[in-house]
């Protein structure tokens, strides 16, 4: 255990020594969230009034609370993965520079070094989503605040939960890489190409039918959905509660993604849980297993 | 003695190319071994294998009376090595590196903190523990890297290139250290080096050429069966030394005459006594040996 806490804080450290990367990972999620609010704010407002009845009174702070609800589901939902592999520089680093070779000729098992990667990136990559979230709060705050504080709890919690699912699929994923080349490539295809494929930039709905199929085996899309839930449905109760009608606030969750349909039936939040939960732990599985079999 | 290293039948490739072709032979314990050869002769192959780093084709090696297959975990707690080149942590400060590495071992806490005095005094870095790795002199660094590979207390030491960059003053400490170490606590070197001067100290010499073994045992044998005797003689004229109807080389103030052997020089000076009058006879130095092992310079070329 000694071996494990020593090891995880050299791995702490050598992240944080590195002021670049440090905030780099940090202002990442800022940068997207004035990106968002400048660029795509105002096209959201515009969906949002062109859908909801013209006869229903919304105020202007629920409007702006919806828009933030979006935004921030959006930057939370990429940021935790996009961190994520950010982060995890430290593993294929090692093997560039040989320091890998230096620590796997030692007694260590290699189950305990492959562990204390993960954890270590792990931390590091909740530490920077932590404080995207608290920034996200304060411009949802500013913008107009419907979340409850179990919602606001079950916000940090799918945070958490995308995390360890980013960190397990940048591990895994990383594994196979062994240069610091290599690795830009990898962190720049996902961080242009996750948040489409997850429904953080457009919602699915929006995509063609074949797509959302697709995009429903992914299980980034249930994060996004999560995340977008928990976010969002303070909001969408207060239209309701406005004279928005039952079936219309379905549709708006749909459109939203708050609800994603697999073949045609609603995945309930639990299995979305579930899945989410599930696909992590085999990823951490595959590897620490990886890491076991490693030839030498 | 026991031998630390035992190695039969060793044979290592990369895809077509064989880096290792059949290498056996023996390290004993408490010896100082020297492994030669150019860059790509296998060297640091044959060390990656025996640091478990690196999986073997075929062939047996042994390391502390254990097989590296079957009790890799015993062969890496009776290992230390230096690389070529440093494998530490540049960001991180001399005592956070050995920390780290230490853990590798079990080493924590007070364990750790005795250890590390120790070998800051045996290698003079005391001064040098809070200060980051990459902002070290390249001897600083040796002598962490060096540290690095003792904490553990290993019973072989692996120094791959140890001295190559470094000034002469840190050179001299490196040796004094490795020097202490074998006679205090009886640890065994396996040493590959581009100073022969170097090899020329070592118990057992191993020349490898192309992956195989060009020539092997105790320097002095290897001057023996490898180079001739070199006669310099002073105080003579070009035409005394034209009579010896030999080879001469020319210097500045004498003529330098090579011989195969010591007999053969004694055979030559008794023949002549008249011309040497004034002369030194010097064996052929590990420089010789390796040139004429490899076969790139004397002898018509491919080797003897």
């Amino acid at each position: 255990m000694k071996t494990f806490s020593v090891l995880l804080r050299r791995n702490m450290r050598l992240f944080f020594r590195d002021k670049g990367m440090f905030f780099t990972s940090l202002i990442t999620p800022a940068i997207l969230l004035v990106l968002y609010v400048t660029f795509l704010g105002d096209v959201y407002r515009d969906s949002f009034v062109m859908n909801l009845p013209a006869a229903l009174p919304v105020p202007e702070k629920l409007l702006d609370g919806l828009v933030a609800g979006q935004l921030i589901s959006s930057i939370l939902a990429v940021s935790c993965v996009t961190v994520a592999f950010c982060s995890n520089f430290l593993m294929v680093q090692d093997k560039a520079l040989g320091t890998a070779t230096d620590l796997r000729v030692s007694p260590v098992r290699a189950s305990t070094l492959s562990v204390a990667y993960y954890v270590s990136t792990l931390a590091v990559t909740l530490i920077i989503c932590f404080c995207a979230a608290g920034l996200c709060f304060g411009y949802a705050a500013v913008a107009g605040w419907y979340l409850s504080l179990a919602d606001t709890v079950r916000l940090l919690c799918d945070v958490v939960l995308l995390v360890l699912f980013g960190t397990a699929l940048s591990s895994v994923i990383n594994f196979f890489l062994s240069s610091q080349g290599q690795i830009s490539a990898v962190g720049t295809i996902v961080s242009s190409g996750y948040g489409f494929i997850c429904g953080a930039y457009m919602p699915i709905s929006s995509f063609g039918e074949g797509l959302q199929k697709v995009i429903s085996f992914l299980p980034g899309t249930y994060g996004t959905a999560l995340v977008r839930t928990h976010a969002m449905q303070g909001a969408v109760a207060e239209l309701h509660s406005l004279g928005l009608p039952e079936t219309e606030t379905e549709q708006i969750m749909l459109a939203m993604d708050m609800r994603i349909r697999f073949f045609g039936n609603t995945v309930p939040e639990p299995v979305m849980y579930l899945i989410l939960g599930g696909v992590t732990a085999v990823l951490i599985l595959v590897y620490v297993l990886l890491n076991k079999l490693k030839k030498r | 003695m026991t031998n630390m290293i035992d190695i039969c039948g060793l044979c290592k490739s990369y895809g077509d190319v064989q880096a290792v072709r059949d290498l056996t032979f023996s390290v004993r314990e408490g010896e100082l071994f020297a492994f030669l050869g150019e860059n790509g002769a296998g060297k640091s192959t044959t060390i990656n294998i025996i640091c478990t780093a690196l999986a073997k084709d075929s062939g047996t090696v042994t390391v502390c009376g254990a097989d590296i297959d079957r009790e890799a975990e015993r062969v890496r707690k009776a290992i230390g090595v230096v690389y070529q080149g440093s494998r530490l942590d540049g960001p991180l400060s001399v005592w956070d590196n050995l920390e780290s590495r230490a853990a590798l071992y079990g080493i924590t806490g007070a364990e750790f903190r005795a250890r590390v005095a120790e070998l800051a005094e045996r290698l003079d870095f005391q001064e040098l523990l809070r200060r980051p790795l990459r902002k070290l002199s390249g001897g600083q660094r040796r002598r962490i890297d060096i540290a690095r590979a003792l904490l553990h207390r290993p019973r072989l030491l692996i120094l791959d290139e140890p001295t190559t960059g470094l000034d002469p003053q840190t050179r001299k400490l490196l040796w004094q250290v490795v020097e202490d170490l074998r006679r205090e606590e009886g640890l065994t070197v396996f040493l590959t080096t581009h100073y022969m001067e170097e090899a020329a100290q070592a118990d057992s010499v191993i020349i490898l050429d192309r992956g195989s073994i060009a020539a092997q045992g105790t320097p002095l044998e290897l001057k023996n069966a490898w180079t001739g005797d070199h006669i310099t003689l002073y105080n003579v004229s070009a035409g005394e030394v034209a009579r010896l109807g030999l080879p001469a080389e020319e210097l500045r103030d004498a003529f330098r005459i090579t011989v195969p052997n010591t007999a053969a020089a004694t055979e030559l000076i008794l023949a002549h006594p008249e011309i040497f009058r004034d002369y030194e006879i010097i064996k052929g130095c590990m420089d010789d040996v390796f040139l004429n092992v490899t076969g790139r310079n004397l002898e018509g070329g491919e080797g003897k």
